[in-house]
């Protein structure tokens, strides 16, 4: 019981953690939301507003792979294996940022 | 009647009533706050406020800066001592309530053309209480507050510049070899111009507020300075030489300098732009922009809505809500836990 349970606690553990450190990413996309819609495009104030969304995706995919994990334990009971299984997926993320970082 | 005196006030005055005249946005006229008459505001059909002055960064310049201690006028209406402080030289007497307007003397920082006033208070208050409104995760209180504030019109200095770089470049990049990342880097020469940098001259308006206020900026609009379009309403005089306005003007076209290199690579991932540029064909004005700036506090801390007074564009700073921010946060990241949670038990990759 208390091990079927155990993939559940942790992933409302992950919400918490993941909107405590979210408040700065949302108030970023709040700013970069006001930016697109009412700054002069390709002025600095626009440029320099815009620049930094990556911290945005950083949370974002950081959340969804620790709750990749929680749900792959949840599904198979084997915490270990989900954290084998989820190397692949972190190759893949780490590829991912370093090329939108970029831009 | 022409007044000559340093503070225009006769040539305020209504010729129908002698009553007091301000500046109207919406008729773009005159007008007799008693009897309502309008005047037509002449300007000097010769003059040419749209024209640039050529600026040569090596050769000396004479420019003296303008004092900005209190100077006391009297009104020539009432009798009453008026001071103009700072670099204000546009007042409206205590007294009498009637405008005054400092004329240019013979300092060097002269203003060489305004474009004045078409949005009106009421539309101005509109504006500003609308953005309020509109900000997302906004304290519950702002829009009260915002609504408690009124807006004041001011003619605020600007600068614009005009400027033609000749650059050499290189930027560093980054790409995919494989599974591996490779550094390189690519050199170039680009020539650029750039034309009108619109540059506040005072700290009523941001380099952010001016990128949310002022969108598009047509020399065509300018009028000469004239005190008629000024009566009524506060008015900045330039306060810096032009080196310190352009020395104040170097971060904003360092970044779009830096973006227009990135385009002209051709590059992508670029994660480094180092860069030499020969800045030459420098040309300047000096003008007062009309604004609308509704000031509020939240929390102590002063913060300030800006209506563009040209075309209604509103922008300003704003406070956030911590409460506001964690639920939002909490509630997008239950979402993506929750997307990951069944793509992870469903295995997918």
């Amino acid at each position: 019981m208390l091990d079927s349970l155990a993939p559940i606690v942790a992933t409302a553990l992950l919400i918490c953690i993941a909107a405590s450190l979210g408040t700065y990413p949302v108030k970023k996309l709040i700013q970069i939301r006001e930016a697109k819609r009412e700054l002069n495009r390709g002025s600095s104030g626009y440029i320099l507003t815009i620049s930094g969304w990556i911290i945005i995706a950083i949370w974002l995919i950081a959340t969804w792979f620790f709750a990749t994990i929680t749900g792959d334990w949840w599904a198979t009971g084997d915490l270990d294996g989900a954290i084998e299984r989820s190397a692949r997926r972190l190759e893949l993320i780490l590829r991912l940022l370093v090329a939108i970082a970029d831009d | 009647m022409t007044d000559t005196s340093p503070v225009a006030q006769a040539d305020l005055l209504c010729t129908n009533c002698a009553g007091q005249c301000v500046y109207r946005p919406e008729t773009g006229a005159l007008t007799c706050q008693s009897c309502a008459t309008e005047h037509t505001i002449a300007i000097d059909r010769n003059a040419d406020p749209a024209a640039e002055q050529h600026y040569h960064p090596d050769l000396p310049h004479t420019e003296q800066p303008v004092f900005a201690q209190d100077r006391p006028f009297q009104c020539g209406t009432c009798g009453g001592e008026v001071i103009f402080q700072g670099h204000s030289i546009s007042e409206n007497c205590p007294y009498c309530d009637g405008a005054m307007v400092e004329r240019p003397g013979n300092e060097s920082y002269t203003t060489l053309g305004l474009i004045p006033f078409s949005v009106g208070r009421d539309q101005a208050q509109i504006n500003a209480q609308a953005w309020a409104a509109d900000r997302w995760a906004a304290p519950s209180d702002l829009g009260k507050r915002v609504s408690q504030s009124r807006v004041a019109g001011i003619y605020v200095p600007f600068w614009t510049f005009d400027s033609k770089e000749d650059v050499d470049y290189t930027v560093f990049y980054r790409v995919m070899r494989g599974r591996q990342t490779v550094t390189k880097f690519h050199d170039g020469l680009m020539t650029t111009e750039f034309d009108d940098l619109l540059m506040p001259a005072s700290p009523h308006v941001t380099p952010l507020i001016r990128d949310g206020i002022l969108h598009e900026f047509r020399p065509s609009n300018l009028r000469p300075f004239e005190p008629a379009y000024l009566a009524g309403f506060a008015a900045e005089r330039h306060h810096q030489s032009v080196r310190e306005g352009l020395r104040l003007n170097a971060p904003d076209k360092a970044i779009l300098l830096r973006n227009r290199i990135k385009e002209h690579s051709g590059k992508t991932g670029i994660f480094e732009v180092s860069y030499v540029t020969d800045t030459t064909g420098i040309r300047y004005r000096r003008i007062l922009l009309p604004v609308w700036i509704l000031h509020y506090e939240h929390e102590g801390t002063p913060m300030k809505i800006v209506t563009c007074g040209m075309q209604g564009r509103t922008f300003g700073e704003r406070p956030f809500s911590k409460t506001k921010l964690l639920a939002l946060a909490a509630l997008v990241s239950s979402a993506v836990t929750a997307f990951g949670f069944v793509w992870g038990a469903l295995q997918f990759y």
